[in-house]
């Protein structure tokens, strides 16, 4: 029966002309998201692997000198780009994706694609998230506003109730018609994006691919769902056919554009970041006072004999360690606790901003998807914190190596002996940092926060479904 | 077959029915006549469960409607005065779709042995129905009667706006089906067609049904006088 109600559904859709148009429109957009996804993708990846080879043998070659001027000399994190950010490419425009690291400086993440855009990709990035975040619940809608009230308008209604179908039995057909056709434009589109991009021979071992594209998948499938029982829910309350685009109409400019950009406004007006170049200047005035209010040199000269007890030595002549190298070390060290501060404020009113935004969820479903997919893509904040983290400790122990190597091949400086040579480091020193990798965390780890988003996802089709149910049982035949 | 007792309906203060008790058995062909607005479609309509009574039942096989929507509906057959149907589906997608509504299904060529039975031209069967003629259109929703094998049919005013021809084609086949055995109830305003074809007559006034006649003892000339008595102030006993 309900396959049968939805058979009829689905070639009364088909054979409608309006669908072509609609149909045809949304495979052309979700192809050609799909398609720049995957050429940008490609390219960048591949641009991402040369740049990452590149500086990794710039850092080699870049010729003798003093090892803690290599350090200065730094060295770059590319970011790669996420296993799915063909598809949904998240924050990655404004998060910057190259990372330079040096001595004595914690850096953000440069190179934002957004700062080179025109005013045009204000209104985001044409990608396959964006038109289904966006326009899929339009096809919906398009496809479903008539369900109940087209038919009730025309008269067919009367004719289909008085063979004696339920109304929900009519529901689920309808339903499973819609679905079916919603989830054949789409499901083709997006899987003819994967097989081009499996094309290009990206690997992507490691990142649970097959789990990722489940879940995307199933929250899409969530997605997708609540608007068609709230299309049909609708269709099936409103008096006529008008009144029925209007209200869905309004809805989805609310809960696809409206809500996202209120709910960005409202988490930074709760947890403001503070304005850029003050933070810089306290950062870096906090630099030199220390972080508990000891400049770093007066910090060393305190600790110095404890220091050098470590290494058994009471004075500097007795040290194995040029003084020097571990001088600098330590002022390198003495900023981490400063850098963590600073970087923790900002990171946690962006966290809280994130988290905010996952609760306004309850709002509008766009909100709990958005974040879920950009998670699930590799593309969200969390990932690019994991990112900066990686490349900090990257950078630290980058300095430590030289440093230390500093330090032990110019230890004879101490006693004011030894020749200038013991200052050099060749391609052979600086071989002793490895190049950078970024080992994102797994995709468990990665949506250890997302439990509460899935649930609002599931909320708003119980919702949605409890909708729906009511209207069909409260369905009337007659428009008047 | 069809039983109303008492039943009463009323629209925002104004009382479309005001306790109407008649039955329809099987093998008759009841015609309720009236004004528009005599209660008719009402009637019609609560037999069918598209709306709720205020007062009485309304029983199918001595089921009562509003307890048991879904049995009651089973057992009957609606032909509205114009069968809507879906444009784009052809005649025997249509017939399909709303006999597997009903929860039945048939082979295509029993489908198709349906619409001749109901006088559709073998040709047009395939066609998407968005093109048909008014009488094209009942003759499907005659089909979708008869592949339900409804044990009574409600029809309200379908022979309204046919040709002759087409109409006495619908008149033969309501025949047909009463020597089946179905209890038919025809709202209709064709005096002539209820002396012709039906075996009883109601008279339906304000919500009241205010005469009933045996077609057969009745002549035309008759009816019709009796009939324009009603429908004068104070009505036939005035």
């Amino acid at each position: 029966m309900i396959v049968s109600i939805a058979r009829k559904e689905f070639s009364e859709i088909v054979r409608d002309g309006r669908f072509k148009w609609t149909a045809g429109m949304m495979a052309l957009l979700l192809l050609t998201a799909m398609a720049a996804g995957c050429q940008k993708h490609s390219a960048y990846m591949d641009m991402q692997r040369l740049s990452q080879d590149r500086t990794n043998a710039q850092w080699l070659n870049q010729g003798n000198k003093n090892p803690h001027a290599g350090a200065h000399y730094g060295n770059y994190a590319f970011k790669p780009a996420g296993p799915l950010a063909f598809f949904d490419n998240g924050i990655n425009h404004y998060a910057g994706n190259a990372l330079f690291m040096e001595a004595h400086k914690q850096n953000f993440a440069l190179g934002r694609p957004a700062t080179d855009q025109s005013s045009i990709g204000r209104f985001g990035d044409l990608s396959g998230a964006m038109i289904l975040q966006l326009l899929m619940p339009l096809l919906i809608i398009f496809l479903g506003f008539t369900a109940f009230a087209g038919e009730r308008e025309s008269g067919t209604l009367r004719q289909a109730l008085s063979m004696g179908v339920s109304n929900r039995q009519l529901l689920w057909g309808k339903a499973l018609g819609i679905g079916a056709v919603v989830a054949l434009i789409t499901g083709l589109c997006v899987a003819a994006g994967g097989l081009a991009l499996s094309l290009t021979g990206l690997s992507m071992e490691n990142e649970s691919l097959g789990a990722r594209v489940a879940l995307m998948a199933l929250s899409y499938s969530l997605y997708a769902g609540i608007f068609l029982f709230l299309t049909l829910a609708v269709s099936a309350w409103a008096k006529n056919v008008r009144t029925a685009l209007m209200v869905l109409v309004g809805f989805w400019a609310f809960a696809a554009f409206l809500a996202p950009k209120a709910a960005v406004e409202i988490s930074k007006a709760a947890h403001p970041t503070p304005a850029f170049g003050q933070w810089m200047a306290d950062m870096r005035t906090h630099q030199m006072r220390g972080i508990d209010g000891v400049p770093p040199f007066a910090r060393f000269q305190q600790e110095s004999e404890a220091l050098f007890a470590e290494y058994g030595a009471e004075s500097v002549a007795e040290l194995p360690v040029y003084v020097g190298a571990l001088r600098l070390q330590k002022f390198e060290e003495y900023d981490f606790p400063v850098f963590e501060q600073h970087f923790g404020r900002l990171r946690d009113a962006y966290t809280r901003q994130r988290r905010l935004q996952d609760r306004l969820g309850i709002v509008a479903p766009t909100l709990p998807l958005r974040s879920l997919s950009m998670t699930l893509a590799g593309t969200d904040l969390i990932r690019h914190i994991q990112f900066a983290d990686a490349a900090e400790a990257y950078r630290r122990e980058m300095v430590a190596t030289v440093n230390n190597y500093l330090g032990e091949a110019a230890a004879s400086l101490n006693s004011g002996y030894g020749g200038g040579n013991v200052l050099i480091a060749d391609e052979a020193v600086f071989a002793m940092v490895p190049p950078f990798e970024f080992a994102p965390q797994g995709l468990g780890k990665a949506l250890s926060e997302h439990a509460g988003n899935f649930v609002a996802l599931a909320l708003w089709l119980a919702a949605a479904l409890g909708l729906a149910i009511g209207a069909a049982r409260r369905l009337k035949v007659d428009g008047d | 077959m069809l039983q109303a007792t008492k039943l009463k309906k009323s629209y925002g203060g104004t009382e479309a029915l005001k306790g109407l008790d008649m039955t329809v058995e099987g093998g008759d062909i009841y015609c309720l006549l009236g004004a528009n607005g005599a209660g008719k479609t009402t009637t019609i309509s609560l037999f069918l469960n598209f709306i709720r009574p205020d007062g009485g039942t309304a029983a199918v096989g001595g089921l009562d409607v509003a307890e048991q929507p879904l049995e009651t509906k089973k057992l009957l057959a609606y032909i509205p005065e114009q069968v809507m149907l879906y444009g784009n589906l052809t005649a025997l997608e249509n017939l399909r779709y709303f006999s597997r509504l009903g929860g039945r299904d048939y082979s295509q060529g029993e489908y198709r042995g349906f619409l001749r039975r109901a006088g559709l031209q073998d040709g047009a069967a395939g066609r998407r129905v968005k093109t048909y003629s008014k009488g094209m259109r009942q003759k499907v929703g005659l089909a979708v009667a008869l592949a339900k094998q409804a044990k009574a049919l409600l029809l309200d005013e379908p022979t309204a706006g046919l040709d002759p021809k087409a109409s006495n084609e619908f008149s033969e086949l309501l025949l047909k089906l009463k020597a089946d055995g179905a209890a038919i109830l025809m709202a209709t305003h064709d005096l002539f067609r209820a002396k012709e074809t039906g075996t009883r007559i109601g008279i339906m006034k304000e919500g009241r049904l205010v005469d009933e006649l045996s077609a057969g003892e009745v002549s035309h000339a008759d009816l019709e006088k009796i009939y324009l008595q009603h429908m004068h102030v104070g009505g036939r006993y005035a």
